[in-house]
């Protein structure tokens, strides 16, 4: 895994044409961020706090309104990044997932001949393989996603960009799509993940807590309900920024209290009987 | 106490299908007072079972009883039972788009319109509803659509609470609602339930509900099974509630004697699961006691990654169990098997319609018509299955066309009906019809993709002269995909609209006299639909217009496309025969 920066806003302000004469129109303010190669980026935050914008104005989708520099690092720079939005059927154009992503190749004016070999590859990869020709009104949301993101893999996006992708799955579905995500992680591609659900992060992931428009918060997963070592009354940075602290990590705090230190706060039962283990070893 | 439900066998299909069961043989006796919630994934059935309970469905099987009363009569024509549907409320997902009225008082006497409620009894109702989910009278002014989602979402409960029906359906009430609003909710629904009438919710939301209720119902496959809260949470997997996986946690690791003596649940549904600091203390109990030296239990080494969900419940008795290419996966028995029909080429097929259309067309007398109708019947005979979805239109047209002939007979001075008159009239509309018949199919035998490659290679060249043939093929694959779209959205307001209006008509059809409450949140949901969809399309990259797109592939003449070519040209060569010579 390279270390250097795929991408990279600096002070990055953004606000709608239309409101850039009012003062305090900016949707986002002084952003900086930096993206490495094979990273997973959890994005968090209310509705409204600007986390979609940020993530159109990163995929270049977003140009006009937008100060401050951005950096892009490979070839196809100027390319908009594609984003997969959390609506199941909004984005899909085929009828099949094989002609979804065929259409999306020829679209973006892929070679011909390497169009089928490229689709099917993607399809494969997300597991979709054995139901590519299936008609779409029969896949599940969360297969439908899973089309989406296919499309992403095969168009070579840089980076996967995905805003809230589960939000209308059900639990079963949403880990899936999680994991099929996580793997794909795994094998090398750079993920960004904007959810409201804790329960998806693991510990380690690099999270990026957005608030009116500006990043408020930058560490692990892990991190955001570390309670300061000096006194519980200073509380941890999720509670200051106004999450409800998961079942879990209120299990761990106390298991802190009893002298019990866990090497990572856990933010799912799961991940509590794994810290548990590492513990107790 | 209100009457208890009873359903019997009860099967209910898809939409115009004979043959695929949503719902089979459904043997449930849902007890008044007590709050049921229904389990299962997206697609296993919740939904279409909240449906059944309340008319909106039609059954292919078995029978629905609310104590003595049947659901549907069942002496004479077939009618939902008013008596029944006037004692349910019923809240569907996504249920706040649904407002047409300027105000919120508007659209809640709307709901107390079939009940025949006005005046004061009526402002009282109203008032004691939004009080009761909490909130505001002074909202009761207020443009519906003006209200925060939290918001709207509880004016669709307090819109079923003004009717004071004796069971309230919902489905998934917690999607959507912030914490504050889940608690609201919660103590609505307890007090709902206290004095005596029935609830029963379909939901993901166990955190938030499981706690709460009575009795279990999984729906899976279609089938429902009955359970206790205790036993459901073990089978939930990821979507368990957290305290309760904890248990399942203590379990795991062999440490028995730090479960709670209470167990997970007891007596009439009251979870008493442990807080997060009781677990905590009885896990660093165990944790001191071993590291102490004592009895030291093998502990499951478990990955550092993607241990998720794997340890806590057996595969096999997962709720929530997919796997992207497992065949049981949800959503899945609505399906049909993978597309095997042959695909012709849509060139073909434009060719084959055209040529048989113009020997229909050269016919001029009736008997050369009934000829010509044989031979159409026998083309269309290899596709009759497409066209059973379609027969309303073709029955429709064929009443069309006897009205214009009847018509066209009608002569003034002196008043009467000539056969010589309309005959010319009844050729040419049953021509139209037949030629109709024929070119219903078509559509279905070739993809989207299929048509837009077909336009693309035949027209293609006109891309020269600057007509923008490409994106006029991208706007065909659009229009497919749209036109379900907007199918599906039609049928999900017009059951809110029927479930609201309390009217009794059977299947899709609507009462004119809701029609007009369909309408406005209609377009709103297609234009915010339209919205989405072109962001979305614009974010994946399909709209960008500086690429020259590039064809992955392309359409040749088969020997199938040849077969149907001369099948078509012999067709049309009988029919200039019978023409010419009969």
């Amino acid at each position: 895994m390279t270390h250097h920066a795929q991408l990279e806003l600096k002070h990055i302000s953004y606000a709608p044409i239309s409101l850039i004469s009012e003062s305090g129109g900016d949707i986002l303010t002084d952003i900086q961020m930096t993206v490495r190669h094979g990273e997973w980026i959890s994005i968090l935050g209310m509705n409204g706090s600007g986390k979609s914008t940020l993530l159109k104005v990163a995929a270049g989708l977003i140009r006009q309104g937008v100060r401050g520099s951005l950096h892009r690092a490979g070839i196809g720079r100027d390319k908009p990044i594609p984003i997969v939005m959390q609506h199941p059927d909004a984005g899909l154009i085929g009828s099949t997932p094989w002609e979804d992503v065929v259409t999306l190749l020829e679209r973006q004016g892929v070679p011909a001949e390497g169009i089928v070999p490229l689709a099917e590859q993607s399809l494969k990869n997300v597991g979709l393989i054995n139901r590519m020709h299936q008609p779409l009104e029969t896949l599940s949301g969360g297969q439908k996603q899973l089309v989406a993101i296919a499309g992403c893999l095969a168009a070579e996006a840089p980076i996967l960009l995905l805003d809230e992708v589960t939000a209308m799955l059900d639990p079963g579905m949403t880990s899936i799509v999680c994991s099929h995500v996580r793997r794909l992680n795994q094998q090398g591609t750079t993920v960004l993940w904007i959810t409201q659900r804790l329960e998806e992060l693991m510990p380690s992931d690099r999270t990026l807590v957005m608030s009116e428009g500006r990043i408020v918060f930058d560490d692990s997963a892990g991190e955001l309900f570390r309670r300061a070592s000096s006194g519980e009354a200073l509380g941890s940075p999720g509670e200051l920024l106004g999450f409800e602290a998961p079942y879990a990590v209120k299990v761990a705090w106390e298991l802190g209290a009893q002298g019990i230190e866990l090497p990572y706060i856990p933010l799912t039962v799961n991940q509590l009987a794994e810290a548990v283990s590492w513990y107790e070893r | 106490m209100s009457a208890d439900w009873l359903l019997y066998h009860v099967g209910v299909n898809a939409f115009g299908e004979r043959t695929q069961p949503l719902l089979q043989d459904i043997n449930l006796h849902i007890e008044a007072g007590k709050m049921t919630l229904l389990l299962g994934h997206n697609g296993a059935g919740k939904s279409t079972l909240l449906e059944s309970l309340a008319g909106l469905r039609e059954l292919a099987a078995g029978s629905i009883r609310l104590g003595d009363e049947p659901l549907w009569t069942e002496r004479g024509k077939k009618r939902i039972n008013r008596a029944v549907i006037g004692r349910i409320g019923i809240a569907m997902q996504q249920s706040e788009a649904q407002w047409f009225a300027s105000t919120v008082r508007e659209e809640l006497a709307f709901s107390l319109r079939p009940y025949r409620i006005d005046g004061s009894e009526a402002e009282e109702r109203m008032q004691a509803a939004m009080a009761s989910i909490g909130l505001e009278l002074s909202l009761l002014g207020r443009d519906p659509w003006t209200l925060s989602g939290g918001q709207q979402r509880r004016l669709a409960i307090a819109c079923l609470l003004a009717c004071q029906p004796d069971w309230l359906l919902l489905d998934e009430p917690t999607a959507g609602l912030d914490t504050e609003g889940i608690q609201r909710l919660i103590g609505m629904l307890n007090e709902y339930r206290a004095t005596g009438r029935g609830l029963i919710v379909a939901t993901h939301d166990l955190e938030s509900l499981l706690p709460i209720a009575d009795r279990i119902i999984v729906i899976s496959d279609g089938r429902a099974f009955e359970t206790s809260p205790a036993e459901a949470a073990l089978t939930m997997g990821a979507a368990a509630p957290q305290a309760m996986q904890g248990e399942a946690l203590l379990r795991n690791k062999g440490w028995q004697g730090a479960l709670s003596p209470a167990g997970i649940t007891q007596g009439d549904g009251e979870a008493q699961w442990q807080s997060p600091e009781e677990l905590a203390l009885l896990m660093a109990a165990e944790l001191q006691r071993k590291s102490n030296g004592e009895t030291r239990i093998q502990s499951r080494l478990v990955s550092p990654r993607f241990a998720e969900e794997e340890m806590l419940v057996p595969e096999e008795s997962r709720l929530y169990a997919h796997s992207a290419d497992s065949e049981s996966s949800s959503g899945q028995r609505e399906n049909r098997q993978p597309n095997k029909e042959i695909f012709y080429d849509p060139r073909a097929l434009v060719a084959a319609y055209l040529i048989v259309t113009a020997g229909l067309l050269s016919l001029n007398s009736l008997i050369q018509l009934a000829m010509g109708a044989l031979i159409a019947g026998g083309l269309v005979l290899p596709f009759r299955k497409q066209l059973i979805p379609l027969l309303p239109i073709i029955r429709g047209f064929l009443y069309f066309s006897l009205v214009f002939i009847l018509i066209g007979a009608v002569s003034m001075q002196p008043f009467e009906l000539q056969w010589s008159k309309s005959e010319p009239i009844a050729i040419r509309m049953l021509q139209l019809w037949l030629i109709m018949i024929l070119g219903m199919p078509l559509l279905a035998l070739m993809s989207p993709i299929r048509l837009q490659r077909g336009l693309e290679q035949t027209f293609g060249w006109m891309a020269k002269l600057r007509v923008p043939i490409h994106s006029l093929s991208l706007l065909v694959m659009l229009i497919f995909r749209f036109i379900p779209l907007l199918m599906r959205e039609w049928v999900r307001f017009a059951k809110i609209v029927k479930a609201r209006g309390k009217s009794t008509a059977r299947g899709n059809g609507i009462p004119l006299r809701l029609l007009t409450y369909l309408f406005i949140p209609y377009i709103r949901a297609i234009l915010r639909m339209a919205e989405s969809m072109a962001d979305a399309l614009e974010a994946r990259g399909i709209g960008q217009t500086s690429v020259r797109t590039t064809q992955g592939f392309k359409l040749f003449f088969t020997r199938a496309d040849g077969v149907m070519i001369l099948v078509a040209v012999a067709a049309c060569a009988v029919l200039l025969v019978v023409r010419f010579w009969l």
